[in-house]
């Protein structure tokens, strides 16, 4: 009978195995939060059905130490396998991280230490504590992160101190922080083109912002060949760009904008600036903060150090005027302390690029780079695909935004369709997946199109309808609108239409075929 | 944190010694506070070495001792970097010497100078200081820098291309010169540096040698007339295509009729082995010649260089009549022989500074030719749109 003991117990370490491997790349998922980890389990509590069952039969079967029982005991560890058996094609598989693997060493040391204990029991009761083990080892996952969390700590602490020294050996390296609550990441690649024109720069890839991926790439990254390192800095909670300011030490700074951005970790709007503003209080008495002189909460806000305000607006130091749309982008002039510059060129349409890019031409042009050498660069940064993409296609131009799908994102495509010249239509499937406010908000994007557009195709008639009511309402004449059945048919419909003028098409959004 | 250097020399070239020579001279003079010199050695037989003691002029009149204080090394680009690794057999890989920012190529010739180092070098993702592999390519050829510059306007003499294939009929190649320029003429294998090879020839019998000599080193040689009342003026140039600048002008003193490989490399060299390269020759800097020719010489040496896409530091070499004052590219050095740095002490640029100016010329380089904003890594083949399905994204392909 003893035999059969220890095939159970060794079919429980089997199951072990596998439960835990599964919940940690659940809790992989669930960023390594406890809570949302409980939180994740309360909601799939049936996936808890078979531990349960297992520790009862456990449980009974070594006081009955019958071969039926522990056959079913076998057949409910092999089942809990396969249904834990990692899911081929997952959307993110289990990534195994350093910290993954310290995490399972810990859930294998926590089972070697059950199995030690129970042998020095009694194999009976050995296996009832390996069921009860195994019946828990979802929440085993969760253990061995708080017992890694000290070791966890110093392997964080180890890398960001590692970081710090590459930097100290380094001490020509001018590191540049940007942060804002939008548009960082897009003046980082802006910023670091320019510069590109004289020096070596490096810049943080990708939106690599937390103090993990900015020390990632100081580690992996930065060679002693870099004069220039550019580093964009996120945050969700107070004192978070002062502690990557203590990592990367700027001599300069960058806020691009304030705005509502993580309000549900910030808490409240002051928090936000305070926490932004940290990226001025470490550059004061160093270096120059460029701030976005157009955005509200940074105009009421403003630091006491050398700083250089940029934007549209004529108030700020460096900003952009005579703003003019072509089929080949944008062209502007810019106002540096009084000095005109005319004409620059960019494939870039909008208003957000155009300051985006104003910010790291001022920024540029205080590091050394002349305005002549940026216009060479300017030519080299293209919008990301989908992103109010500018497209020539034969006669017609096409603005491809389809990657968009947010309110503010499709009200910013229809004033940059607005700037155009020509016979502007609108092909939008509408926006989902906004919850309550989906119906209102679609209605009002259909309000705001009956302004700009002459000529509006729906893509599919049901989720549209809001859009069509808006139009109407906004006094929108029917027959201009059309309803197509699907994307292709959209801009079939598009290029037949008859005009004399230049067409000029805005797709907005574009959903999957579930749609 | 330093930037480190690898400065490669030597290599399978008849101008091996020249280069070792040049070398060493670029290692004394680099700003060793900011750059850390990895020394890599490539023997006649192809074989790398990296060893302090190549740092040494002294080390080389021993090779053999030489490289068994050295290690053998290979270059291996990971990802965006490369690395100087031991070369080992073992099961584990061994750690690397060092990861290495940027490469001096001080090589002159065949098979290290005509571009297919620098291709060795492209494949790796290393910057290196000078020529790109087209420039340094052409440059090798005298052909091919005659033909290219014609094209551009700038003066070069006119030339007959032979080719070993057809050298066996000497005496049509003999009748073809004679028709073309008569004597005297100058030939030259298409592709060597350094003077070697190169030979005047009087008349039938001279030629009919010079063909035969030049037909050693090369499988193409030309044929060039002589210049009468011949005075040689170099000029070096510093930069790249955006902005170039014209050194002073030298005239090289010749003991033959032509400069001679002893002229250019033994010369003064009988205490230290050679230890003083092509600043060891004798020369008249600046060149006595009119400050309008000597512009007129400048300008074609910065409108050769940018026109060829040179980069870094070239000399370039000028023919010119005493009497009539006409000039004519001779020919252009990719790498040239101590890197000219004595033509660049007029100005008052040190060698020292000469060197950290081309690498950072180097390194504007690699940057410009990696500097493409928002490349999305994506693998074409794997987007399921490739293959007719449609993607939820991405209907117009951009």
């Amino acid at each position: 009978m003893r035999l059969i003991n220890y095939v159970l117990c060794a079919a429980t370490v089997v199951a072990y195995v596998f439960v835990v491997l599964k919940s940690m790349h659940i809790f992989q998922l669930n960023s390594y939060k406890a809570a949302t980890h409980f939180r994740w389990l309360r909601k799939n509590i049936g996936t808890l059905v078979p531990s349960v069952l297992m520790l009862a039969l456990g449980v009974v079967g070594i006081f009955a130490s019958h071969v039926g029982l522990a056959a079913v005991y076998v057949l409910l560890c092999a089942g809990m396998v396969s249904y834990h058996l990692p899911v081929k094609k997952a959307k993110k598989p289990l990534v195994f991280t350093a910290r993954v693997n310290r995490m399972l060493v810990t859930c294998g040391l926590l089972l070697i230490a059950a199995v030690w204990i129970a042998l020095l029991l009694n194999v009976k009761y050995a296996l009832v504590l390996l069921a009860l083990f195994c019946a828990l080892s979802p929440l085993a996952v969760v253990l061995a992160n708080i017992i890694n969390a000290p070791i966890e700590a110093g392997v964080r602490q180890y890398y960001i101190n590692d970081a710090k020294k590459i930097l100290r050996a380094c001490p020509n390296l001018l590191v540049i922080g940007i942060t804002g609550s939008y548009g960082k990441t897009s003046v980082k690649y802006f910023l670091t083109t320019l510069l590109k024109a004289k020096y070596n720069v490096l810049m943080t890839p990708e939106s690599y912002n937390t103090p993990m991926g900015v020390v990632k790439t100081i580690r992996g990254e930065l060679r002693s060949t870099h004069e220039i390192f550019v580093c964009e800095m996120g945050a969700k909670y107070a004192g978070d760009i002062k502690e990557l300011c203590g990592i990367v030490r700027p001599a300069h700074g960058i806020i691009t904008s304030i705005g509502e951005q993580h309000l549900e970790t910030f808490k409240t709007v002051d928090t936000i600036i305070k926490t932004k503003m940290e990226l001025a209080d470490a550059v004061e008495g160093k270096g120059m903060i460029f701030l976005n002189g157009d955005n509200d909460l940074i105009r009421a806000n403003m630091p006491s150090g050398e700083r250089r305000t940029y934007g549209l607006s004529p108030e700020n130091g460096v900003y952009a005027f005579d703003i003019r749309v072509s089929p080949s982008g944008t062209t502007f002039s810019i106002c540096d302390h009084g000095n005109v510059i005319r004409d620059f060129q960019t494939q870039l349409i909008g208003k957000h690029n155009v300051i985006n890019l104003v910010g790291a031409m001022a920024a540029a042009s205080f590091f050394g780079v002349s305005y002549d050498e940026m216009r060479a660069q300017l030519r080299k940064i293209t919008p990301p695909p989908h992103r109010l993409q500018l497209i020539r296609k034969g006669d017609v131009l096409i603005i491809d935004d389809s990657y968009n799908s947010n309110p503010k994102g499709c009200e910013a495509a229809l004033k940059t369709l607005a700037l155009f010249d020509g016979y502007k239509i609108l092909v939008t499937p509408g926006m989902v997946e906004l919850g309550q406010m989906q119906h209102e908000l679609n209605r009002e994007f259909g309000e705001r199109a009956a302004g700009v557009c002459d000529f509006v195709i729906l893509v599919g008639e049901r989720q549209t309808k809001p859009i069509y009511e808006g139009l109407l309402r906004a006094g929108y004449d029917e027959p201009k609108i059309y309803v197509a059945s699907s994307l292709s048919d959209a801009l079939a419909k598009a290029y037949s239409l008859d005009t004399d003028k230049q067409k000029i098409i805005l797709l907005e959004n574009d959903l999957p075929d579930n749609y | 944190m330093k930037i480190n250097l690898a400065v490669l020399l030597g290599g399978r070239s008849v101008e091996h010694e020249i280069s070792v020579i040049s070398a060493v001279q670029a290692m004394n003079s680099i700003d060793a506070e900011k750059y850390e010199i990895y020394p890599v050695y490539i023997t006649k037989d192809n074989f790398m070495y990296y060893g302090e003691c190549l740092r040494d002029i002294n080390s080389y009149r021993d090779i053999p001792a030489m490289l068994a204080q050295c290690r053998r090394v290979y270059f291996a680009a990971e990802g965006s970097k490369t690395y100087l690794y031991p070369h080992k057999r073992g099961l584990f890989k061994s750690k690397p010497i060092a990861l290495i920012d940027v490469a001096l190529p001080v090589v002159h010739g065949t098979n290290v100078e005509d571009g297919a180092l620098q291709g060795f070098l492209r494949t790796l993702n290393l910057p290196f200081v000078g020529c790109d592999v087209l420039a340094s390519a052409v440059c090798m050829d005298k052909f091919a820098t005659k033909m290219l510059l014609k094209t551009a306007g700038i003066p070069v003499l006119d030339c007959l291309l032979f080719s070993q294939a057809g050298s066996k009929d000497t005496d049509a190649i003999i009748k073809a010169v004679e028709e073309k320029f008569g004597y005297p003429v100058i030939v030259k294998p298409v592709n060597l540096g350094s003077s070697v090879g190169i030979s005047r020839a009087k008349n039938k019998v001279e030629l009919d040698e010079a063909l035969g000599l030049a037909f050693t080193f090369a499988a193409r040689v030309i044929v060039e007339p002589a210049v009468q009342n011949l005075r040689e003026v170099n000029c070096s140039v510093l930069g790249d295509a955006d902005e170039a600048i014209p050194s002073e002008c030298e005239e090289p003193v010749a003991s033959d009729e032509i400069l001679s490989y002893s002229d250019k490399y033994l010369e003064g060299s009988s205490k230290s082995v050679g230890s003083k390269g092509m600043a060891g020759l004798k020369r008249k800097i600046p060149a006595e010649i009119s400050p309008e020719l000597k512009k007129k010489i400048q300008d074609t040496a910065v409108a050769a260089f940018k026109y060829l896409d040179c980069s870094g530091v070239v000399r370039i070499d000028f023919l010119t009549d005493r009497e009539t004052g006409e000039f004519w590219l001779n020919e252009i050095n990719t790498i040239p022989g101590s890197l000219s740095f004595y033509l660049w002490e007029p100005a008052g640029i040190k060698y020292t500074e000469l060197l950290d100016r081309l690498i950072s010329l180097a390194l504007k380089r690699h940057r410009k030719e990696s500097d493409i904003v928002y490349s999305f890594d994506t693998n074409i083949l794997s987007t399921a749109g490739a293959f007719g399905s449609k993607g939820a994204k991405g209907k117009l392909g951009g």
